[in-house]
Formats: structure tokens, sequence, C-alpha cells
């Protein structure tokens, strides 16, 4: 019961008196609700039954960071640090390059921590070559946090995975 | 304010003569509610001084989630910074960059399209509605009552998954920049919002039916946590907690900011000044906020993201030839159709010297920002100023005289968010 239920002359309670009976009112509203509930019965499941069926994720989703590669399977990144420069957690981002004797940028080192990264998607943003992107991959869970600072090799995408995830999202590369 | 023995009066007449104060030795208990408790919406700590059941005093301890936003804004750069907005107010992370990109929009004087600024509505008003439906679920769980809750997750996910589509995140959307969006609207996703706003108000109309006429909610609720005008305005309490004292002070409507004086739609209020008021003046704004998003998808310059996105690259491809061949004719392109008002290069880009503040209504009530740069890439200072924060410093006072089994209803009609108010 509610503490001014017994004052008739309370301002909340002289709405209840002009509707009338609250108990039949309240038992109309509790029949209602129960009907509503039932009514979900025959209506088909919301939820999905991972891992045997797996979501449709978007192409934008932001998932695990890959870098792209050119067609012929040669890096495309070109070590510039942008990313890093933009990327919101410290040291998140790892590059070493330095330059050939033609002058060419050749990255000789490339780690994300994968742990730290929070997938807001920055240094996707500003890779002036379209370099780092994003995968739909989400199943990162790993055994150490070790295992989860990816190097350049697990980073890198052939070019024929390369070329398909442009492909499948429409993808014109800057620079090729 | 009520005492003990208005509280009880059959346990005061079964004790003829004797006050209950005087019957039982009523020595003050302390009791220490959270940190971690699973109604207080995060970490908040509650030190409660109880006489009996009914609450003296309290003393809301808070801090436990400082991660120290502002100071953050010091030592990134302004791009570096924006994601970790996403991270402090997460239910309804696309109010926090929008005044955070109004700010540098107003210091940089940077021109906004009009289609961004409908993005930008449509985005803000379904994650009002998200908001609003986490609110309800676990308003109606603190109460007791568990069905509400899985069906607003069910039509959250809905809601994330557009959002999905659009930004690539779920929750931590990263999507404003300054003087425009990061990414057009993909094709179809138009249509996607349309289909929710279509079946969204019979799904409201569903949980009405369970919730809203409940006697045990209205019990619950009615005559609870009485707060006045005079005492919003004393705390600064603002949002759906003071328009359910009457007073109908939404920014939407008093200070127009984006394109909200372009839209047809009303300020739910309530003279209820309860815990059932505020509840209903939440899920009529759920109603509004429909009504707001559809009137966008109408209005919307350029219309649904597929086609304008072919046009784009074909005007792209015609105005390089143009130049070569001056007889090539350019198809039409509205400045109005940008999703970018400026070109802004993310990584190098300093705003001018100079400082703005700005306010919106967040789901909670008035956000607002203020922010000082000096012509580096960082700022010099960032002062947030979420609602959560306000609305919880009435907490103490209006607990004051109710019963400790009250505190999650009332607690509960404030909608704070804890990450907000320790920032």
């Amino acid at each position: 019961m509610s503490n001014h239920s017994h004052d008739a002359q309370h301002p909340l309670n002289a709405i209840e008196h002009a509707e009338g009976n609250v108990v039949l009112e309240g038992i109309k509203a509790i029949a209602q609700g129960f009907a509503t509930v039932l009514k979900h019965h025959p209506r088909e499941a919301v939820t999905l039954e991972y891992p045997e069926v797996m979501p449709e994720l978007s192409d934008r989703f932001h998932g695990r960071l890959s870098l792209l590669s050119k067609s012929d399977d040669t890096d495309l990144c070109i070590g510039c640090q942008a990313c890093a420069r933009v990327c919101p957690c410290d040291d998140l981002i790892q590059i070493d390059m330095h330059r050939d004797d033609d002058k060419k940028p050749v990255v000789t080192r490339f780690t994300i921590d994968m742990g730290r990264c929070i997938f807001c998607g920055n240094c996707t943003e500003v890779c002036p070559v379209d370099c780092i992107k994003m995968l739909s991959d989400f199943e990162l869970a790993d055994y150490s946090r070790e295992a989860l600072v990816l190097d350049k090799k697990d980073l890198t995408l052939s070019g024929q995975e390369s070329d398909e995830w442009r492909a499948k999202r429409g993808y014109t590369p800057t620079v090729l | 304010m009520m005492s003990v023995k208005e509280l009880n009066p059959e346990l005061q007449s079964n004790l003829p003569g004797v006050s209950i104060e005087a019957g039982f030795d009523t020595n003050d208990l302390v009791v220490n509610i959270g940190p971690q408790h699973p109604s207080t919406h995060g970490v908040l700590r509650l030190v409660t001084t109880l006489n009996g059941e009914v609450v003296k005093e309290m003393e809301p301890v808070i801090g436990y989630l400082h991660r120290s936003k502002e100071k953050m804004g010091e030592s990134r750069s302004l791009f570096q910074y924006q994601p970790t907005i996403d991270r402090v107010e997460y239910l309804s992370s696309f109010y926090d960059h929008l005044v955070f990109v109004n700010c540098i929009e107003q210091i940089a004087d940077i021109p906004v399209p009009k289609r961004v600024e409908y993005i930008r509505v449509i985005c803000l008003e379904l994650n009002r509605i998200t908001s609003h439906l986490l609110w309800f679920g676990t308003f109606l769980l603190d109460l007791g009552a568990s069905t509400p809750f899985f069906w607003c997750f069910r039509d959250r996910e809905e809601v994330f998954t557009i959002f999905e589509n659009l930004t690539g995140a779920r929750m931590m959307y990263n999507y404003f920049r300054f003087g425009g969006v990061n990414n057009d609207l993909p094709a179809g996703w138009l249509e996607e919002v349309r289909a929710f706003c279509n079946h969204f108000p019979d799904r409201l109309d569903e949980y009405e039916a369970v919730a809203t006429k409940n006697p045990i909610l209205m019990d619950r609720t009615k005559g609870h946590g009485i707060m006045t005008k005079e005492f919003c305005l004393k705390y600064g309490v603002t949002g759906p907690a003071l328009r359910a004292t009457g007073e109908a002070l939404d920014l939407r409507k008093t200070n127009p900011y984006s394109v909200y004086n372009e839209l047809d739609f009303d300020v739910p209020t309530h003279t209820g000044c309860d815990t059932y008021a505020r509840y209903l003046v939440r899920v009529q704004e759920m109603r509004e906020s429909i009504k707001i998003i559809k009137q966008c998808i109408d209005k919307i310059p350029g219309g649904d993201g597929g086609a304008l996105a072919i046009l784009k690259k074909e005007v792209e491809a015609k105005t390089k030839e143009a130049k070569k061949n001056p007889e090539i004719v350019v198809p039409h392109w509205d400045k109005d159709w940008d999703t970018m008002g400026k070109k802004i290069n993310l990584l190098t880009y300093k705003p001018p010297a100079g400082e703005a503040s700005n306010f919106v209504e967040s789901p909670r009530g008035v956000l607002g920002c203020y922010i000082i740069t000096d012509g580096t890439p960082k700022a010099y200072r960032i002062k947030w100023r979420g609602a959560s924060f306000s609305n919880l410093s009435a907490l103490p006072e209006l607990m004051k005289g109710h019963m400790y089994s009250d505190l999650m209803a009332i607690f509960g009609s404030l909608d704070v968010i804890m990450p907000e108010v320790d920032r």
C-alpha cells in the first residue's frame, strides 16, 4: 500500500478515487500485462545460436586491424607513422622503417597490441595509402597477452585477400 | 517528510501509548550501499544512515570511475582525443561527440552542410531511444519486473545494428567530425531506420501495456521522490526530471541548435513531480523522438546514400575531365549534399586560438562542453558539464525521510550514469 492510501484528501489520491474502484482497475491492468506477455510466445526468437549461426556484420564493422598489400603481394605500407600518431592509446602501433638505395621506404617492423586496441578506427581514416584497415573478424580471444601483440606477418593480408577486401567494400585505393 | 509514526499506523495501534521511538532502542544504523551494487548502474557508494527503515541521511561517495577525461584532452590532439569521449557517457555517446565537434566548429568557424545536420539529428534521436530503453528496462528491473528488460534489449540491439551499419561500431561510434561526419549513409540505411520507426511505436505500446497502469508500479512510484521545480533549479537538475515538474526546459526547443527549429515536435511535460511523472515523461519522449526521425528521413537533402554515392563519383570524375575538355557537362551537385563542410587533414589539424562553449539536450539533461584552444593541435583546457552529476547531487535530500526500499525506485528514476558523474 502506498503511504498516502489512507488519506483521501491527498491530491494524488483524488485521481484514483475519481476513477472508481482501484482494485478492479489493478486487476484489469495486470490481466492486460499477462495478455501482452502471452502474445510473445508464437513470435520468432531474436537470439542467434552463436557460434553455429554467425551474425551478419556490416561492411563498416570495426574488427581486427590488418595491413593490405598490393595485388602483387608487395607491401603497401610506407611507414609514415600517421596511424601511430592519431592512435589514442599510447604506443599501441610501433613501426620501424628505413629507406633503401632507391629511397623507397622499407618497413622492417609493424606491431599492433590488439589487447589494448579500442577499435576506434582513427588509424584507418588517416592512412594516406589506404593500407591499414579493419576486418570483420571479431573473435580475437587468446591464451596470453603476448599472443595479442600482432607483428607484421600476422597483420599483412596477401594480395588476393586484399583485392577481395577492396572489391567487397567498393574501395578504390589512393595509391597502388 | 514523514516520521516513523505515520509510516506504520497498524504497529502504532498495537502498542497503545507507546511511541515506536520509545518502544525500541532506535540507534541509527549506518549502511554502506555499494560500491558494487547491481542497482547502482555503475560504481556508486551510498553511505546511508538509517533510522529503522527510514533514510535519515545519505552521502554519495563518487570517483571510483574517474578516468581524467578532461586532462586526457590536454595531452592528446583533438582527433586523438575524440574516441575517448565515447567511453565516458557510453549510453548516448553521440551527444558528447556533438557537443565536442560543435565547439571546434564554433572556434574554427567551419560550415556544416545541411545533410550532415540531418544525419546527426537522426543519430541523436535514435541514440535517445536506446538510452531511454536501457533506462526503462533497468528501472523496471529494479522494481522487480524482469520481462520488459529483455524486450528493451531486443529493441536496443535492433537500433545498434542500424548504428553498426552506419558507423561500424555498436556503442563507441566515433562518427562525427569537425564540420561533418566520418562516412556518408550506406545504401538502404534510411529504409532500415524507417522500418524501425514504423514498428517501434507498437512495441512501445506493449511496454506500456505491461507497466504503465500496473498497480504495483503505481504504488511504488506515485507520490514518491517528489522534486518540485524550485528544488530542481536549486540543484541544477535538468532533463526529463525537470520536465516532470511542468517546466518545459528542453534546449532543442528553447535554444534550437542543429536543425531542430525546422522540425515539428512537442516537449513532453508532466506536473506530477514524482517518480511516476518522470517515468511518463521519458516514455513520451521516445514517441517524440520517433516523430522527429520520421520527419528527418523525409526532409534529408540528397536522400538515400546509395544513389548519392554513385552521383558523387560521377561528379568527381566529370569535374576532372572538364578541366581538360570544357565541353563536358558536370551533373548538378548541391553543396547541401556534402558530408564535410570543409576539407580537414585530421592528422595535422590545428584550430585557431579561441574558446567556445556549447550545450545540448542529452537524454539525461543538459550536456555542455567548454574548450579553450591555443593554436596547437591540442586543446588548452576542456571542461565538461554532465547532467548525471547534478542529478545525482539531488539524491541525498530527495531520499531523506523515505523508506530504504524506495531508494532504487527513486534513484532509478533520476537515470544517472556513473562514468559521466566521475568522468
